[in-house]
C-alpha cells in the first residue's frame, strides 16, 4: 500500500469510475462514434470512388449526331456501359423504364463545342453514384477533345500520372479517425474532472477534509492524475486496436505524449472551471463550450492539433510538428502548475458547504 | 368536495392541478435562470466570440486536417512542381529517401506502401485540378473546355417506387404526384450554396474542387460534428436528397448530390438539444441530492405536478430551439411537429437517467449515450429518404420531405412520430413511478433502479399484460432501427441477424418486467404464477401488436428485410392466413412463459429461459418466412 495520499485519492477516483461502469460506457461511446463515422465514410467513399464497388456499373443511354466519338471516350472509363440509340424517343423511353441509368443527348454548339444534355434520375444515393461515374466519363471525353484541339491552346495540359490502386480509406483513417480517437478521450477526461470536482463541492464533502491530514492540492492532484492518465491510456488502446487491424500508427509514443499533454491542460482547465463555477450545470456548460472554442481557435496555429496528430500518425512530421508537440508539453505542464498554485491559495472554507 | 354538476368539480380540480403545475414550472425557471451568474455569461460570450472569429480559418480549406501529409520529392523545374505546391495535402521535400513520391525525368516513383499509393492518387487529382486552373486562363474558351454539360435531375418515379410497388397505401406521397425535373425546388431556395464543394455557379468560379475533394471535405465534416453550424454566411445545408434542378458547366463543374443532408439537419436540430438535456438532467439530479426533493414531496402537490412543472420549461426550450432552427433552414410547421417528438424522447430518457444515476459522472455518461442513441435513431433511417419507405421511421425524414416540398400523408406522419411520442410518455410514466422517497434518495446501480421502476407499476397479472403492451413502441423503434441499419448489408448477412435481433428485442420486452416483479416479490415464486404471468405478457403483446399494425400502412413489409421483422400475412391462402394470424398468439404466450418460468428462479435461470425463448422465437420466424416465400 502506498503512503502517498495523492495516489490513494487517485485510486479511489478510479474505483468510483469502474464501480459505476462509466469507463465501459465511455469506451462504448467512443467505439460507436468511430464506427459510425467509418460507416459514413465507407458509404461516402464507395459512392465517390467507383473502384471500391465491385461490378456495379452505370448504363448510359447515348443519342445524338457525334455519338460515336463520345461513346469511344466514355467506354474507356471503368464502370460505364454505353448504349447508343438512333432515335431520341427510344432512348428516352429506355431511360424512363429504368433500362439505362442516365441519358445523354449529344449536340454541337456554334463554337464547335460538344454540348451534352444529361438526365439523371433523382433518387438519392444511387444518383450520386451515377453522377460521379458520369463525371469521370465526361472528363475523359473532355481530355480527348482537348488533345485534338491542342494547337489552339497556349498551355498544354500536363499528362496525368498513372492511376493508383490506393485504398480510398487511407487518408480518412489518418486524418479523421486517428485524431478523433485521440481527442475524444481527452474531452471525456476533462468532463470527468468537472463532474468529480463539482460533486465534492455540491455535497460539501471537501469541508470534511479539513480534519484530514491532506491538503486541497493533494486531493486535486489525485483527481487530476486519474482523469489525465485515462486519456492516453484510452488512446493507447485505440492505437493498439488499429495496429491489430492492419493500420499501423507511426510515432505512436509522440502521439501518446501529445495526448497526455493536451489531456493535462484540458483537465486542469476543467478543474479550474469546476472550482470557479457556481454549480455543476454551469460548469459543464462553460467547459463544453470552452473546449469546443479552444478546438476552433486552435486552427489559428500553424498546424491544427488534429493535423499534428495526423502527420505524426501517418509518418510525415515536419519541424513545425515537433515544435508544436513540445509546445503542447509546455502547455500541459503550465496548466497543471497554474491550477495547483491557484488551488494552493484557495481555502477550503471558500469552497466548502452547500452552495 | 361534493358538487352537483358532474363536470364542474372535475374541471375545477383540473384547473387547480394545472395551476400547481404552472407554479412549479415558474419556480423552476426562476431558480435556474437566477443561478446563472454574470461571470458565466461573460465567459460563454467570450468563448463563443473567439470561436466565431477563428471559425473561418477552420472552415476554409476543409479544416486543414490533411495538410501536408504526403511528402513529394520533385525538382523545381519539373512540370508537376507547381501542381504539387498548389495542393495542400502534398508537401515538397528535398530529394531525400523519406519521400513518399519521387518525381523525376523518367516518371513518378511511388513508395512501395499503402501511403505511397494514396500519395499517387492525390498527385493525379492535383495534376487534374492544376490543368483546369491553367486552362481557365486560356483565351480560346472553346478549345480549353470543349465539352459543355447540362445536367438535369429527373424524377423518374419508377426507381424510388419499385420497392414499394402495389403496397403504397400510405405512401402516396412518394413523388409520383410531383412534376418532373424540379423535385428540389424548395430546397434550392433554402440553400443556394452547396456546402461541401463550392461549385454553385456555372463555370468561372476559381475553387471548383477536383473530383477527390468531395470525399475529403465530407470526411472532415463527419469527424467534428460540433462545428457544423459555425460557418459564417448562409448555412451549409447541402442539396437535400435530390440534386436540385439543373446544373450547367464543364464536366469538372458537375457536383454530385450530397446524399447526407439529413446528417447536417440532425446535427442542427439535435446539437442544441444536448445543452437542454444537460441542464434538465442537472435539475432533476439536484432534487435527489442532499434530499432536497423531499420538501416538494411532502408539499400538497402530486408527483405528476412536480415532474410536469419541472419539465415544462425544458419542453418550452426544446420547442423554441426547434422553431428557431426550422426558421433558419427554411422549414415549416411540419418540420417542427416532426422534431418535437425527438426532443420529448430526449427529455424522457434524460429524466429517467437522472432518476437512476448515482453521481454526476454517471449522469454525464448516460446522457452522452442517450444523445448518441437518439441521434442515430434520427439520422440513420433518414439517409434513405429518397430510396425506401424505411426512411419514415425517423421523424427527421419528415423534415427532409418538408424542405423538399414533397409532404407526407397522415399515416406516414403518425408512423414517423407516434412511436417516439408513446415511448416518451411511457418513459415519463416509469420515471414518475420511482419519483418517491425510497427510490430517489438511495444509491443503487442503474439496472436495479430500472427494475424498480418497472416493478413499481405491477401488482396484478393484468398489469403485466398492460406493461408489455406499453413497451411495444420501444420494440417498434428498436426493430425499425435494426432494420434500417442492417438493410444496407447483403441479404445473407442481414436476414439471420435481423431474425435473432427481433427475437431478442421482443422476448426481452415480454419478460423483463415479469423478472422485475418476481425480484420484488410481487408474486409467489411458483411454476403456476410463472405460467400465468407469461401467458398474460404474451397475450398483451399479441393484442397490442394487432392494434398497431401500422407497418402495413407504409408498405414496409414489402422489403425482404422488413418481412423478416414483421411477419407477413398477405398473399397466402385463407386457411394458412388464419393459422398465421393465430400462430403468433401461441408463439408469444409460449416464449413469454418459457422466460417467465426462468424468471421465477432468479437471475441465472432467467437468462437461460430468455435465451431459450429467443431461439424458439427466431426459429419460428424463420419457419414462417420459409413457409410463405
Amino acid at each position: 500500500m502506498s503512503r502517498d495520499p495523492r495516489l490513494t485519492i487517485a485510486r479511489r477516483e478510479f474505483g468510483a469510475l469502474t464501480s459505476e461502469k462509466t469507463i465501459v460506457l465511455a469506451l462504448l461511446i467512443q467505439l460507436f462514434v468511430a464506427g459510425f463515422s467509418s460507416f459514413l465514410v465507407v458509404g461516402l467513399v464507395s459512392m465517390y470512388d467507383p473502384g471500391s464497388i465491385d461490378g456495379a456499373s452505370v448504363d448510359v443511354g447515348l443519342v445524338g449526331d457525334d455519338g460515336d466519338a463520345v461513346a469511344d471516350s466514355l467506354a474507356d472509363v471503368d464502370g460505364l456501359d454505353v448504349r447508343q440509340y438512333a432515335e431520341e424517343s427510344s432512348a428516352r423511353s429506355a431511360f424512363q423504364d429504368g433500362r439505362v441509368d442516365a441519358l445523354l443527348v449529344v449536340s454541337e454548339d456554334e463554337d464547335g463545342r460538344v454540348l451534352i444534355r444529361a438526365s439523371v434520375p433523382d433518387s438519392g444515393v444511387r444518383s450520386t453514384y451515377t453522377v460521379v461515374q458520369l463525371r469521370d466519363g465526361l472528363e475523359a471525353l473532355e481530355r480527348d477533345r482537348r488533345a485534338a484541339l491542342s494547337d489552339r491552346l497556349s498551355f498544354e495540359p500536363l499528362a496525368l500520372p498513372e492511376e493508383a490502386s490506393a485504398s480510398p480509406y487511407f487518408g480518412f483513417t489518418y486524418t479523421v479517425l486517428v485524431p478523433l480517437l485521440c481527442f475524444l478521450p481527452v474531452f471525456i477526461s476533462g468532463s470527468i474532472a468537472v463532474d468529480s470536482v463539482s460533486e465534492e463541492l455540491e455535497h460539501g464533502t471537501l469541508e470534511l477534509l479539513r480534519a484530514a491530514p491532506i491538503t486541497l492540492v493533494d486531493i486535486l492532484d489525485g483527481k487530476l492524475l486519474t482523469a489525465a492518465a485515462l486519456a492516453p491510456a484510452q488512446a493507447a488502446l485505440w492505437l493498439g486496436l488499429l495496429a491489430i487491424n492492419g493500420i499501423p500508427v507511426a510515432n505512436a509514443l509522440p502521439v501518446l505524449a501529445l495526448v497526455a499533454a493536451v489531456a493535462a491542460a484540458i483537465v486542469s482547465l476543467g478543474i479550474a472551471i469546476a472550482l470557479l463555477a457556481p454549480d455543476r450545470r454551469q460548469a459543464q456548460l462553460v467547459y463544453s463550450v470552452g473546449v469546443l472554442s479552444v478546438f476552433v481557435v486552435a486552427s489559428l496555429l500553424p498546424e491544427h492539433p488534429a493535423n499534428t496528430v495526423a502527420k505524426l500518425a501517418i509518418g510525415s512530421p515536419t519541424g513545425t510538428t515537433w515544435t508544436l508537440v513540445g509546445g503542447y508539453a509546455v502547455a500541459g505542464v503550465m496548466g497543471v502548475t497554474l491550477v495547483r498554485v491557484a488551488v494552493g491559495r484557495l481555502s477550503i472554507d471558500a469552497l466548502g458547504g452547500d452552495r | 368536495m361534493g358538487g352537483s354538476d358532474a363536470s364542474g368539480p372535475a374541471t375545477e380540480g383540473l384547473i387547480v392541478e394545472l395551476r400547481k403545475l404552472l407554479r412549479i414550472a415558474r419556480w423552476e425557471v426562476a431558480t435556474s435562470t437566477g443561478t446563472v451568474d454574470r461571470r458565466t455569461v461573460v465567459i460563454l460570450a467570450v468563448a463563443l466570440l473567439a470561436a466565431g472569429a477563428a471559425a473561418p480559418a477552420l472552415t476554409a480549406g476543409g479544416g486543414g486536417l490533411d495538410d501536408g501529409i504526403y511528402r513529394v520529392a520533385v525538382e523545381e523545374d519539373h512540370p508537376y512542381h507547381d501542381a504539387v505546391v498548389e495542393r495542400d495535402t502534398l508537401r515538397v521535400v528535398g530529394t531525400e529517401a523519406s519521400a513518399d513520391l519521387r518525381i523525376g525525368a523518367d516518371g513518378v516513383d511511388a513508395a512501395d506502401s499503402r501511403k505511397g499509393d494514396a500519395a499517387l492518387g492525390e498527385l493525379r487529382d492535383a495534376v487534374q485540378s492544376y490543368n483546369v486552373r491553367r486552362l481557365r486562363a486560356e483565351s480560346d474558351r472553346a478549345a480549353a473546355f470543349p465539352v459543355l454539360v447540362e445536367l438535369t435531375f429527373v424524377d423518374r418515379g419508377g426507381v424510388s417506387v419499385d420497392i414499394d410497388d402495389g403496397a403504397s397505401g400510405g405512401t402516396g406521397s412518394d413523388g409520383d404526384g410531383g412534376g418532373d425535373a424540379t423535385g428540389g425546388d424548395s430546397s434550392d431556395g433554402a440553400d443556394g450554396s452547396n456546402g461541401s464543394d463550392g461549385t454553385d455557379g456555372t463555370g468561372g468560379s476559381d475553387d471548383t474542387g477536383p473530383p477527390g475533394d468531395g470525399t475529403g471535405g465530407a470526411g472532415s465534416d463527419t469527424g467534428d460534428g460540433g462545428d457544423v453550424g459555425t460557418g459564417g454566411g448562409p448555412l451549409p445545408i447541402p442539396n437535400l436528397g435530390g440534386g436540385g434542378g439543373v446544373q450547367e458547366g464543364t464536366p469538372a463543374d458537375i457536383s454530385a448530390p450530397f446524399p447526407f443532408g439529413p446528417l447536417v439537419l440532425a446535427f442542427l436540430f439535435v446539437v442544441p438539444m444536448n445543452f437542454v438535456i444537460q441542464a434538465y438532467g442537472s435539475t432533476i439530479m439536484d432534487e435527489r441530492r442532499n434530499r432536497r426533493g423531499e420538501l416538494l414531496l411532502v408539499a400538497p402537490v402530486t408527483r405528476v405536478d412536480v415532474v410536469g412543472g419541472k419539465t415544462l420549461p425544458y419542453v418550452g426550450a426544446v420547442l423554441g430551439i426547434t422553431i428557431a432552427v426550422a426558421a433558419l433552414v427554411g422549414a415549416g410547421a411540419l418540420a417542427v411537429a416532426a422534431v418535437v417528438p425527438i426532443g420529448l424522447l430526449f427529455l424522457a430518457l434524460t429524466f429517467l437517467a437522472a432518476m437512476f444515476a448515482r453521481s454526476y459522472k454517471e449522469l454525464t455518461f448516460v446522457t452522452v449515450s442517450i444523445s448518441v442513441f437518439v441521434t442515430t435513431f434520427a439520422f440513420v433511417p433518414a439517409i434513405f429518404t429518397d430510396v425506401t419507405p424505411i426512411a419514415l421511421i425517423s421523424p427527421l425524414t419528415l423534415v427532409v420531405r418538408d424542405l423538399q416540398g414533397t409532404g407526407v400523408g397522415l399515416g406516414g406522419f403518425v408512423f414517423a412520430t407516434g412511436p417516439s411520442l408513446v415511448a416518451s410518455a411511457v418513459l415519463f410514466g416509469l420515471g414518475v413511478g420511482v419519483y418517491r422517497e425510497e427510490d430517489m434518495f438511495t444509491q443503487r446501480p442503474v439496472h436495479l433502479k430500472a427494475l424498480d421502476a418497472l416493478a413499481a407499476w405491477i401488482h396484478a397479472p393484468w398489469q403485466v399484460a398492460a406493461t408489455t403492451a406499453l413497451l411495444l413502441p420501444f420494440v417498434f423503434v428498436l426493430e425499425l432501427l435494426a432494420v434500417a441499419i442492417l438493410f444496407a448489408l447483403p441479404l445473407s448477412v442481414s436476414l439471420p441477424a435481423i431474425l435473432v435481433l427481433v427475437a431478442l428485442i421482443e422476448e426481452v420486452a415480454k419478460s423483463i418486467h415479469v423478472y422485475a416483479a418476481f425480484e420484488h416479490e410481487r408474486f409467489e415464486r411458483s411454476v403456476r404464477s410463472g405460467l400465468v404471468l407469461g401467458a398474460a405478457s404474451g397475450a398483451g403483446f399479441f393484442a397490442a401488436e394487432k392494434v398497431t399494425h401500422a407497418v402495413q400502412l407504409v408498405g414496409l413489409d414489402q422489403l425482404e428485410v422488413g418481412q423478416a421483422a414483421f411477419t407477413p400475412t398477405s398473399g397466402v391462402g385463407p386457411l394458412l392466413a388464419v393459422g398465421l394470424f393465430l400462430a403468433p398468439l401461441a408463439l408469444h404466450t409460449a416464449t413469454a412463459a418459457i422466460s417467465a418460468l426462468g424468471a421465477v428462479r432468479g437471475p441465472r435461470r432467467y437468462a437461460t429461459g430468455l435465451s431459450v425463448a429467443i431461439l424458439v422465437h427466431a426459429g419460428y420466424n424463420l419457419g414462417v418466412i420459409l413457409l410463405v416465400t
